[in-house]
């Protein structure tokens, strides 16, 4: 193995939870308790390949803490999948629940396995196999798998036709991401990019302005960045400017209209991906500026919705003095260094794990309708979602107000605290 | 379509003047003709009675004269008459005499019954004379046809009788010949008695002799002397003596069989006359080719060797003189085929010119997949579309008509002036005139095309040919082919004209420089195909259309062999398949693997499918490329084969389409050919041509194809190319340990690379100690920098697991296509950890990236056994990221950038790739000299080549199991050089390598039994390929010393590059020495 020292996804989720713990000033026994999974399993599934010769995947199920409910997280399909990783996810899948109040826990599972090198059948048969070796473990009021990386609704269908058929029962409720009309939620494809709104709304509110004299700049034109634009229109917010990627360029550019962009237009002229075509873009007045303009931008609001460590100690001094809002509505936008920058130039930053937990909400209503056996309207879902994510903005930044804490560890604070306390009622601790 | 063929478009081609007096001229030219033709109708009917068939020439002749209703017709045949029922031997009339064999049998005459009236030349015009005598010749050889037909009959209606009655049948039948052909009698007995002497029938022998008169000498005669002729008489041949002879020696079957063969070859034999002579042109061979087809309907009845010979003249006459060719093509095509060929061939009166690659690639093709249909799931449906070819020599014809010859000159000039020139000659063609035959030619295949669209491709001689790829050189021209007939002609002309011209073209002439193939004189064909497709709106377009090849170069998982296969698949015209378009992605397929998709999530595979399609506008008459999503707005209802190409794309899943219910202006759909590949025998019958195809060619393949929504359609077929950076590169071997980067043994795909300038390395093992994710990223952004940096495609990344790597960033650098699209090559290594070896990503997340932008793709394992990784350079050359990008020198640990001219005194880096080999190697070269690696590049291995080294490795080996290691103190006994590596000719000799460890005594016997080996094995190699040595071992013998000092050749044993391969000795396998 690699020294030491080396990079390790689960040390660093737990030197993150010793932090919080600290500040929290968490008995050793729950500490212990919270920083290793309540459960692991790990197994072998055997699959007939095309060719007629049997393969065994290695398969794995962490099950991180389930004291406020069922866990929850995702199965990925990953040639070099390592338990650690996985641990590492699990946990974290237990805070962000956690923030958002749900009574759910934290679980990841996963399969090394490369879906390049499989064909469809042979998939499925991973799929199948895996639910063959954890058909006891795992169930709607146990552990509730969902989509993740390398798989799809396709993967979640297989599994739960397998499920269902081992307990001879229908259990919609068992897994989430399953396409609308087959137990799917509407309001799924909104759901972060609203959940990132609703937040950025509220804190709009604390910092006493008024959202329609406000402007802002996004990067990215995906799922997440289109509906926050959408839903930040809708109370009279104006974009100025959108970054996205030119696949033909294989660069980034930012798209500037100081009049306030059209989402409608763009859409009109974007491609599946959040590509928007720069040639028609110019025709239609918008000014085409090199991909990383749109951090610069003379605006109040700034939304990264696109990557990872976007925003960096190198660029963050860039940032327009305007600025007070950063909503993340990307994963880890952020970087640490920038964090710092942030801190002191006094932006109010939305971590992560509060602004796009609408996905994570939406897959609870998911579960709760599939439960039930009854769908909700699409109204209804962003309606209860605006609810959870509103209360949930409410109680952390409340928490860092009081406590004089970075909204981003305010956030870990509340959800450990959250969890821990479930543990204690439940006497565990 | 028969009437069509180029015999007549050659001839009509001087218009009278329209005075009135022509059009009368030209109108009775017209009754003559229709005469003619009901009476070759009637003629053409063996089986109708000949009474009848008098009848009805009676009948049809007056219709064709000047004057229908006072003509009267009489036909006299072997005594008896015929005639219109008030005939009268008139004064006005005219006679021909009926000759069958030289023979009068009777005559055929016209009369007018009363006096016509009068005119300059007599009571008949001149082409009315003409044609009594026409029709007399005709009615000759039709009835020489139907004796002849006749005897056949009685012939093939014995043979299903008992064969104690085919005595009767064959002495009957020869009485016949006898009496009615005495030439054919008389070559039947020559070649019965020639058989019977070679036979070696004593009896016959001395018949010959006997008849040759003179003395009885030595026939033989001696060796440098010319020996003495038998004049043999030919009454001789005339009577009956040859076949009594046959009668006592064969049976009555095989006489039989023997003389109905020679007379079917007998009949066959003016065409092998028209072949063999260099002088006859291609309508005389059409002419005779369509002589025999009426003559000989079965190939089958003709003997191997005669046919063979006619196959091989043939294609030699019409496809190509390559010999390489013709050896495969002729064990493939039928005789008859060329006679289709021909029908749709446009050729100037003389010409000598052939089809040229393209279309005598698909023509052969054709040919095999026909004679497989049977054996071939789906054969039968392969079909080709519509095609018309112009003669190669068409060009020189045309340059001649419009004076142009010295266009000619035009490519020996330097290339930038060609460039210069080259579109005034574009127009210079395109403003010449075609010769009146080819104008028809063309006017002629136009109808037969109707207005379907057409493409008018180029087909040189140069194109295709085994080795050279010279594949888009020239150009192919859409036409839409719409509006009046004349419309459409000039377009079509104009099309010819400029295919004509771009063999004037700076690229093929600067190509045709760097091969070497100047001088060639070019000539070029022209195929004519209809485009396969239908009409969709405004459009024309196949439902999809696309290339495949028989052995895979992009494998996007370890999983794909080689021999698999790739298919590029498009929706729309091929054109997008074909070649590399940098903005949009053709769907890729492993045929053999159709289940391992290079796409694996929702995602990549609508990112990578096809976002554009080219078409035909009907309306504009244009070609045009459409965005997919527009067309199928416009019209996607209609699509051809909607559920097969299309998946809809809906919540992030896709799915099939289901039936009526989808709408594809309102659905998302993705060009997937999920519906094709899962639902359809498309991929399993594609797979199995190609390795038909491939086994018959004896060569890889690749082929264009297309479909309009029902039918599949091959549009092409030629030995697989390679674009010029991913031919197979010829390994080095005994390179020097320190000029070697890397070696690789595994998933190796084609390549050459030559002149890299720059290494980037990022160092497995420094990477996987970082601590903070943060310095992950930051190298994956420093390589991004470095990518726009370092000089386009010079320099190579290498890296560990898995560039590219999303998530878990551990597994390998985090980075766009955009971070590495300049590199040459994308290297990833995969390091032993503990007791595995990390999977790669074969570049998967962006392969088609690659594909599309040539990026050459290779993992390395350094761990593996027998494969070098040259760490000391990689880690210790300086590194100058430093210098390049100040801001990230903090990752020097991690990240080095070797500049390799500077590291190396000069030197730049190499890399060699050779899938068939699966090798590869990067070496340390001195730049520009680029002939290791050129040397012997795409299919270096023939079949007859590697003959050589094969049997010298079986004698090696051999030698080896026959060595007894007792009696002659050996250990073990390795073999290298050329037999070990197959590269060894003829005259190589066979390197061995003997351990020894014994006294000199049996050291010395050893020599003396190895030198025995040695002088048969030189006496064999000499047989076998005449190539003559005195020995043909090259023994090295070497002892336990030698191996410890790793002396002379003992470094050999276990070497990197190049090892000795050990041999089985007398019963065990030599063990390699530590």
């Amino acid at each position: 193995m690699a020294g030491k020292s080396a990079f390790n996804p689960y040390d660093m989720a737990r030197a993150q939870f010793d932090k919080v713990a600290d500040l929290l000033d968490l008995d050793p026994g729950t500490r212990e308790l919270l920083r290793t999974p309540l459960r692991e399993y790990a197994f072998g599934i055997p699959v007939r390949m095309d060719d007629g010769k049997v393969k065994v995947f290695r398969g794995f199920r962490v099950q991180h803490n389930d004291a406020r409910g069922p866990t929850k997280g995702g199965i990925r399909f990953h040639p070099q999948e390592t338990a650690d990783t996985v641990r590492a996810l699990a946990m974290w899948m237990t805070w962000k629940c956690a923030v958002v109040d749900i009574p759910l826990g934290g679980g990841k599972g996963g399969v090394i396995c490369d879906p390049h090198n499989l064909s469809p059948r042979e998939q499925e048969g991973i799929c199948r196999g895996w639910i063959r070796q954890l058909a006891k473990d795992v169930g709607p009021l146990v552990d509730v798998p969902a989509p993740d990386v390398m798989t799809n609704a396709q993967h979640m269908l297989w599994m739960l036709d397998e499920f269902e058929a081992i307990h001879g029962a229908k259990y919609p409720g068992f897994i989430t991401g399953k396409p609308v009309g087959m137990g799917g939620s509407l309001g799924r494809t909104e759901a972060t990019g609203y959940g990132l709104v609703f937040t950025l709304r509220e804190a709009l509110k604390e910092l006493g302005i008024r959202p329609d004299q406000t402007c802002a700049s996004v990067q990215g034109f995906g799922n997440v960045s289109q509906y926050a634009i959408e839903l930040y229109g809708q109370l009279g917010g104006k974009v100025v400017c959108v970054a996205c990627w030119d696949q033909a360029d294989q660069t980034s550019y930012s798209f500037r209209k100081a009049s306030g962009i059209s989402l409608e237009e763009l859409r009109s002229i974007t491609d599946r991906f959040g590509g928007i075509d720069k040639g028609k873009a110019r025709e239609r007045g918008y000014e085409v500026l090199p991909g990383e303009a749109w951090l610069t931008q003379e605006v109040d609001i700034l939304m990264p919705c696109a990557l990872e460590n976007q925003v960096t100690g190198d660029n963050a001094s860039g940032i327009h003095k305007r600025v007070r809002v950063l909503a993340e509505g990307a994963n880890g936008p952020t970087t640490p260094d920038a964090d710092q920058v942030l801190k002191a130039r006094n932006v109010f930053v939305i971590p992560d794990f509060l602004a796009n937990a609408g996905g994570v909400t939406c897959s609870y209503f998911e579960q709760v309708q599939s439960n039930m056996n009854y769908f909700w309207e699409k109204d209804e879902v962003l309606g209860k979602l605006d609810v959870k994510m509103t209360s949930a903005f409410l109680a952390v930044s409340e928490l860092a107000r009081r406590k004089k804490l970075f909204m981003r560890d305010a956030a870990y604070v509340i959800a450990v605290n959250r969890v821990a306390q479930a543990c204690k009622d439940r006497g565990w601790v | 379509m028969d009437a069509a063929g180029a015999g007549w478009c050659c001839e009509m081609s001087d218009l009278p003047p329209t005075d009135e007096k022509a059009l009368a001229a030209l109108q009775e030219r017209a009754k003559e003709l229709t005469c003619l033709l009901s009476v070759e109708e009637l003629l053409h009917d063996t089986e109708r009675p000949l009474e009848e068939v008098f009848r009805g020439v009676i009948e049809a002749i007056p219709p064709g004269w000047q004057h229908p209703e006072l003509c009267r017709t009489r036909i006299t045949y072997e005594g008896h008459d015929w005639q219109s029922p008030d005939f009268i031997e008139s004064p006005w009339g005219q006679c021909a005499r009926i000759l069958v064999q030289e023979r009068a049998v009777g005559s055929i005459c016209v009369h007018y019954i009363a006096e016509p009236p009068v005119a300059e030349d007599g009571p008949f015009l001149e082409g009315e004379v003409r044609l009594v005598s026409t029709i007399a010749d005709r009615l000759g050889n039709y009835l020489r046809q139907r004796s002849l037909e006749r005897l056949l009959l009685e012939f093939s209606r014995d043979e299903a009788r008992e064969s104690e009655r085919r005595l009767a049948a064959w002495r009957g039948g020869l009485e016949l010949v006898r009496q009615t052909d005495q030439n054919l009698y008389i070559r039947l007995a020559r070649k019965m008695v020639n058989f019977l002497c070679w036979s070696g029938v004593r009896e016959a022998q001395d018949l010959v002799e006997r008849h040759a008169g003179g003395d009885n000498g030595d026939v033989e005669g001696l060796d440098n002397y010319p020996c003495r002729k038998l004049s043999l008489a030919p009454d001789f041949y005339r009577g009956t003596e040859p076949f009594e002879l046959a009668s006592r020696y064969l049976g009555d079957d095989e006489i039989f069989s023997r003389i109905q063969r020679w007379m079917f070859e007998d009949r066959a034999k003016f065409l092998v006359k028209v072949l063999e002579s260099q002088q006859s042109s291609l309508g005389e061979i059409a002419d005779a080719l369509r002589r025999y087809q009426q003559l000989v309907p079965e190939d089958s009845s003709l003997s191997r060797a005669t046919l063979e010979a006619m196959k091989a003249s043939l294609i030699n006459r019409f496809l190509t003189e390559q010999l390489e060719f013709i050896k495969v093509a002729k064990q493939h095509v039928d005789v008859g085929a060329f006679l289709d060929l021909l029908d749709r061939m446009i050729f100037p009166a003389t010409s000598h010119g052939k089809l040229g690659g393209k279309s005598a690639g698909l023509f052969l093709a054709t040919q095999i997949l026909r004679r497989a249909a049977a054996s071939l799931p789906g054969g039968a449906e392969i079909k080709t579309p519509r095609s018309w070819y112009i003669a190669s020599d068409a060009l020189l014809a045309f340059m001649e008509f419009n004076d142009l010859d010295d266009v000619i000159q035009h490519k020996y000039k330097e290339i930038d002036q060609v460039r210069l020139e080259y579109p005034h000659l574009v127009q210079l063609y395109k403003n010449a005139r075609f010769p009146p035959e080819l104008a028809k030619g063309l006017s002629v295949a136009l109808d037969d095309f109707g207005d379907r669209p057409l493409i008018v491709r180029s087909s040189s001689l140069l194109e295709d040919r085994l080795g050279t790829a010279f594949s888009g050189k020239y150009k192919s021209l859409f036409l839409a082919n719409q509006g009046t007939k004349q419309q459409r002609l000039d377009a079509l002309l104009d099309a010819v004209a400029e295919i004509y011209a771009s063999v004037f073209g700076p690229d093929p002439i600067e190509y045709r420089r760097d091969r070497g193939l100047l001088d060639f004189q070019e000539e070029m064909g022209v195929l004519i195909q209809e485009v396969v497709g239908t009409r969709l709106g405004r459009y024309f377009l196949p439902a999809f259309a696309g290339v495949a090849f028989s052995r895979n170069e992009f494998r996007w998982s370890p999983r794909i062999r080689r021999e698999d296969g790739l298919i590029r698949l498009v929706p729309g015209l091929g054109t997008r398949a074909v070649d590399r378009v940098s903005d949009d992605f053709p769907v890729l397929l492993a045929p053999g693997q159709p289940r391992l998709r290079a796409n694996a999530s929702v995602d990549e595979t609508v990112r990578y499918s096809p976002k554009r399609i080219d078409v035909i506008n009907l309306e504009t008459n244009a070609f045009e490329t459409l965005e997919l999503p527009d067309l199928l707005a416009e019209c996607g209802a209609d699509y051809p084969a909607l559920a097969q190409v299309f998946s809809v794309v809906r919540d992030d899943r896709l799915h099939k389409p289901v039936g009526l219910l989808l709408d594809p202006s309102r659905e998302q759909l993705a060009a997937t050919f999920e519906g094709l590949i899962s639902d359809s025998p498309f991929v399993s019958r594609l797979h199995a041509m190609l390795r038909q195809l491939e086994q018959s060619l004896g060569t890889p393949v690749d082929v264009e194809f297309a479909s309009d929504g029902r039918d599949f359609y091959l549009l092409q077929c030629r030995p697989q190319s390679h674009a010029e950076d991913s031919v197979a590169s010829a390994i080095p071997k005994d390179v020097p340990r320190d000029q070697v980067l890397f070696t690789a043994r595994r998933y190796v795909s084609n390549g050459f690379v030559p002149d890299i300038t720059h290494v980037v390395y990022v160092d497995p093992r420094r990477y996987a100690e970082l601590e903070d994710q943060q310095e992950m990223v930051a190298v994956g952004r420093a390589v991004g920098k470095l990518n726009k940096l370092l000089p386009k495609r010079q320099f190579v990344l290498i890296g560990p697991g898995r560039w590219g790597s999303r998530g878990d960033i551990k597994l390998g650098v985090s980075v766009g296509y955009s971070d590495i699209n300049n590199t040459a090559v994308l290297i990833e290594v995969a390091r032993r950890k503990g007791n595995y070896v990390p999977e790669l990503s074969f570049g998967t997340h962006f392969f088609q990236d690659l594909v599309e932008s040539s990026i050459r793709y290779l993992p390395l394992y350094p761990d593996d056994e027998g494969i070098l990784f040259n760490e000391r350079f990689l880690l210790g050359a300086p590194n100058v990221l430093a210098e390049v990008l100040p801001e990230h020198a903090t990752l020097a640990d991690v990240l080095r950038v070797i500049d390799v001219p500077a590291a190396t005194g000069g030197n730049i880096l190499r890399v060699l790739m050779n899938a068939d080999l699966d090798e590869a190697i990067a070496l340390l070269a001195e730049p520009g000299a680029r002939e290791p690696g050129r040397a012997t590049t795409e299919l270096a291995v023939r079949r007859g080549e590697d003959d050589h080294w094969r049997w010298r490795y079986q004698m090696a080996e051999h030698i080896a199991a026959e060595l007894d290691p007792v009696r002659f103190g050996v250990v073990a006994v390795y073999v290298f050089g050329s037999t070990k590596n197959a590269t060894a000719g003829p005259g190589s000799d066979i390197d061995l390598l003997v351990h020894v460890r014994g006294g000199d005594v049996r050291r010395e016997a050893l020599v003396n039994w190895l030198d025995g080996w040695s002088l048969c094995l030189a006496e064999m190699n000499y047989r076998r390929c005449g190539y003559r040595t005195d020995r043909l071992l090259d023994v090295h013998i070497i002892t336990d010393d030698d191996i410890a000092r790793r002396d002379s050749f003992a470094i050999k044993i276990g070497a990197i590059t190049d090892a000795a391969r050990p041999l089985q000795l007398g019963g065990r396998v030599a063990a390699p020495i530590p």
